[in-house]
């Protein structure tokens, strides 16, 4: 396939993530919705099944007002509204991790809003580095496996996970390699950029591989494109269209970033030795770092942002924050600060699921171009 | 050389003619921003008070909340960009633009070249603008333009210590069922706005001069307050109103001499 149609495989996974899911049950497969932040995916791939990423949307959020209240998280309101709407039905089960207080409180709510769709909890331990962090997060994979094998009838196969942890780390290996790429290729949008990482969430990931190899391919084989003004985003997701058009009317390109829904996904890999292929994926976990759901008293994660920003020679830091995000909120005057040290301009615009109008954004973005 | 700039608000359309980037010519102010017929009344109107006719502009700039659907203009521009330049051109010494507008609410900062080096805007949110003061004007019955001379009459300011505006409102009318006077409770509005600002403002460094700009700095109880709030001075200008739409017509004319 050339660079378009590579592009526009991604952009239809994107625009209707449920005709991919159609597909996967036609084909007879199962498929598990996996929630926000990290979610095990590997051990779902290697019992058969189709992990598909839920990070809500833009809907207006109606009946999941019901049991939130008004100022949470719009990424945990609308995954439960697009359940209680039907959008997931044929989904044999959710996993929901319990990285930060709004997360907690979905599963909870998610059991009496949704009742076809099982939920499994993934409790992560908030101490990851000693060694009963590795022990206390295994022992989390094992409940979520027990949830699965209820839920689905299917067996887990230690055997299994270590050939699907090869294909994850193989997909990872291709999302790393692509932030570079995409940074040499100005011509692919912001917009464009977004619909790569998303689809990762839908596709089956010896598809996405596959696809963002060849793409590698494409682009490896043309010669860059002029520069456009290099940025940086953090946050939790920069997904919304009306965001990205802006970016992209403001010939604004992403170098690099620091989004959870991006390249925070792939930044770990489960390593090549361990007892099982489970301590694998529990040392991945207890591995992973930089993120503002990760608990780490040193913040490190700060430092990163400048020193990926200064690698990639983003002019400036743009802070894409969800609204009553608070492990977000924690760090952003901490980013502030490091990024004004570093002289790196660094912006930050609000964003929720349920945002109409962007011309605030869109004032915030036209006056950091003028000051980039 | 006339260049020419519009700055359309959500709540008034200003506009402002100039020669050579320097003398302003002609200006205009007209309550009603986007969406309605006061750009075009406002542009003819500046146009009549400097003697020229769009043909004899050289170049025009849109800015403000209503710059996209202005077709007019030769370049459009963020309003935040626009209020830096008018605001050095109008007080060269100025470092700090606190811009408290219809609807929300912005903190410039310029370095010592009047190069804009940082901003902050505020949330979405009544709170803090000039659409929080409107609303408390209607439930007073009192013209937001005469909020000043209450203030100065306030022995006791009222607390209002709902941040939103919706509460607010709530608060003022409990405030005056229980017999608050009117200038301690427009001096508690009035100081209400000025500490949200403030706070706002105090996220940035604020580098002395201060100046405000926007429709709200012309409330001179606001303005007090502000200064109070942050510990600064603050520079006034009648055309503090205008200086997004000046800001507008010195970049059409900078970005004419760079041709």
């Amino acid at each position: 396939m050339n660079k378009q149609e590579l592009l526009a495989c991604f952009h239809e996974a994107v625009a209707d993530p449920r005709k991919l899911m159609d597909k996967y049950l036609a084909e007879g497969r199962k498929v598990v919705l996996t929630a926000p932040v990290y979610t095990p995916e590997e051990i779902i791939h290697s019992m058969g099944m189709v992990p598909m990423g839920v990070w809500g949307a833009d809907v207006q959020i109606n009946e999941a007002k019901k049991y939130f209240p008004a100022f949470i998280c719009t990424i945990m309101q609308s995954i439960v509204e697009l359940g209680i709407k039907g959008v997931y039905d044929g989904a044999s089960a959710i996993v929901i991790p319990s990285l930060c207080d709004s997360l907690k409180v979905i599963g909870q709510n998610w059991k009496y809003a949704v009742k076809g769709i099982p939920f499994i909890a993934m409790t992560y331990p908030q101490n990851r580095k000693p060694a009963f962090g590795h022990t206390f997060t295994k022992a989390g994979y094992e409940y979520v496996i027990r949830g699965l094998e209820e839920a689905t009838g299917l067996k887990f196969d230690d055997e299994k996970l270590a050939e699907s942890i090869e294909v994850y780390n193989a997909h990872n290996a291709a999302m790393r390699a692509l932030v570079p790429a995409l940074a040499a290729h100005s011509e692919i949008t912001c917009a464009q950029r977004s619909d790569i990482f998303k689809s990762a969430f839908f596709m089956r990931k010896e598809e996405h591989t596959a696809l963002v190899n060849e793409l590698l391919a494409v682009l490896e084989a043309e010669a860059p494109a002029e520069d456009k003004i290099r940025i940086m985003t953090s946050g939790i997701l920069a997904d919304a269209p009306g965001l990205l058009e802006i970016l992209d009317d403001n010939g604004m390109q992403i170098v690099c970033d620091d989004v959870a829904a991006e390249s925070r996904q792939y930044r770990t890999d489960a390593p090549a030795e361990g007892e099982t292929a489970l301590d694998r994926l529990a040392s991945k976990f207890c591995a992973m770092d930089n993120c503002s759901v990760l608990y780490d008293v040193e913040k490190k994660r700060v430092d990163k942002i400048v020193s990926d920003a200064k690698a990639a020679k983003a002019k400036g830091v743009l802070v894409v924050l969800t609204k009553f995000c608070d492990p977000e909120e924690f760090d952003y005057p901490l980013i502030k600060r490091a990024c004004a040290e570093a002289e790196i301009p660094c912006v930050l615009i609000e964003v929720d699921r349920q945002m109409v109008n962007y011309e605030q954004a869109r004032t915030a973005i036209e006056t950091f171009k003028d000051l980039l | 050389m006339y260049t020419f700039g519009i700055d359309i608000g959500s709540t008034t359309s200003k506009c402002v003619v100039m020669e050579d980037g320097q003398n302003i010519v002609g200006t205009s102010l007209l309550v009603g921003g986007i969406g309605t017929r006061s750009p075009e009344l406002a542009v003819s109107q500046a146009l009549e008070n400097a003697g020229v006719t769009w043909d004899d502009l050289t170049a025009t700039a849109a800015t403000g909340y209503g710059r996209n659907r202005y077709e007019g203009a030769d370049y459009n521009v963020s309003e935040l960009s626009c209020h830096g330049l008018g605001a050095h051109h109008t007080f060269p010494t100025v470092r700090t633009i606190i811009d408290i507008g219809g609807q929300d609410a912005k903190v410039i900062s310029l370095d010592e070249k009047g190069r804009m080096n940082n901003f902050l805007m505020n949330d979405k949110c009544a709170a803090g603008t000039g659409r929080f003061l409107d609303v408390m004007a209607n439930i007073l019955v009192v013209p937001v333009d005469e909020f000043a001379q209450y203030c100065e009459k306030s022995v006791n300011p009222a607390q209002i210590s709902s941040t939103c505006t919706v509460f607010a409102e709530s608060e003022v009318i409990s405030q005056l069922a229980n017999g608050v006077e009117m200038e301690d409770l427009i001096a508690g509005i009035c100081s209400s706005v000025a500490v949200r600002v403030g706070n706002l403002a105090k996220r940035i460094n604020i580098v002395p001069d201060v100046c405000m700009s926007g429709g709200v700095a012309q409330n001179a109880g606001v303005r007090n307050a502000l200064s109070r709030s942050i510990g600064q001075p603050i520079l006034f200008s009648p055309q503090a109103q205008l200086f997004g739409a000046i800001g507008a017509a010195l970049y059409a004319y900078q970005k004419q001499v760079k041709k």
